[in-house]
């Protein structure tokens, strides 16, 4: 009889992820796609009153080394209610920040599911997948869908024009 | 009102009325399990399971098909789903155990919901045959 050998589970690229809370859900989101965590400190009233701005959900902005980063109310963006950010996620590659309640810990994880066909909503973009960390599972985020590059542009073109006038 | 010989059915009850789904459509009846939920924005998803290391959404179908006065749901009916090009397992939540029975497909007449291809009638009871996919596209476009 030949003996026969099991393979070895199949293992998918592994990556790092932060998890964090809003409104006491979990979230994770890519290790690499954050440059920093701090506290909600010197954060500056965000408003200039047109309606198509408020489509970003910023209410905030933060400087930092010489950079204005456009804060993201994460529950605003979840669609959830209003709940006590505590937490800064400085994205990188971008200048967006998201207001979290809460980081918990890094982990690690080995497969990023697919978000069943079924979800057929805003959730498509929100999320690049769905992680399962013992049982529970948890929704991985994608950094680029908190703030759009056309908002992005419009956010930046807002603050330079609230600038100009400021100086002149 | 048309009959198209006999077939396999799954019954499942919501509250006092029964529905059924075509017996080839469904792949197993689970016990109650941990649903899971997260922010989305998808009308009738109440979440998901994890079953046998696999993510299933769980479609709660009750409020279309008995309205607002829905009972507490004890099991999860398992079923296969076409969604675009694939088929996907998703779990409806019912209100008690389920029957398999063998029975002849009353096509309905165009009178009654779209989501409803026929109906079987099984001694006192004509029992509404759900398609999911039409329930699912009709509720999305509401």
């Amino acid at each position: 009889m030949r003996s026969r050998r099991l393979a070895p589970a199949p293992q998918g690229p592994r990556e790092d992820v932060i998890l964090f809370t809003v409104c006491g859900f979990r979230f994770a989101i890519a290790a690499n796609a954050v440059s920093e965590i701090r506290g909600l400190e010197g954060l500056q009233r965000f408003s200039l009153g047109t309606s198509y701005l408020r489509s970003a959900q910023v209410d905030f902005t933060l400087e930092r080394n010489g950079t204005i980063y456009f804060v993201v109310d994460a529950a605003q963006h979840f669609r959830l209610p209003p709940s006590k950010p505590a937490r800064l996620l400085i994205l990188q590659h971008t200048t967006a920040a998201i207001q979290v309640d809460s980081t918990d810990r890094m982990m690690e994880i080995s497969v990023l599911h697919a978000l069943p066909q079924a979800f057929t909503g805003d959730e498509r973009n929100w999320y690049r997948g769905l992680a399962v960390m013992n049982d529970d599972v948890v929704p991985v985020v994608n950094q680029h869908a908190f703030v759009s590059k056309a908002e992005m542009a419009i956010l930046k073109t807002a603050v330079q024009r609230s600038q100009g006038a400021a100086a002149g | 009102m048309s009959t198209i010989g006999e077939k396999s059915f799954v019954i499942f009850p919501l509250g006092t009325r029964r529905f059924a789904f075509p017996a080839d459509d469904v792949t197993e009846l689970a016990k109650p399990d941990h649903l899971q939920v997260f922010p989305h924005r998808t009308a009738m998803l109440a979440g998901v399971l994890v079953r046998r290391g696999r993510i299933i959404p769980v479609l709660d179908v009750a409020q279309v098909l008995v309205g607002p006065k829905a009972p507490p749901r004890k099991f999860y009916l398992i079923v296969n789903r076409q969604c675009g090009l694939r088929q996907e397992r998703t779990a409806i939540p019912v209100s008690g155990e389920c029957e398999l029975t063998t029975a002849e497909l009353h096509v309905s007449s165009g009178t009654t919901s779209r989501y409803v291809t026929g109906f079987l009638s099984l001694s006192n009871e004509v029992i509404e045959v759900v398609a999911l996919e039409k329930l699912v596209g009709e509720e999305a476009s509401a």
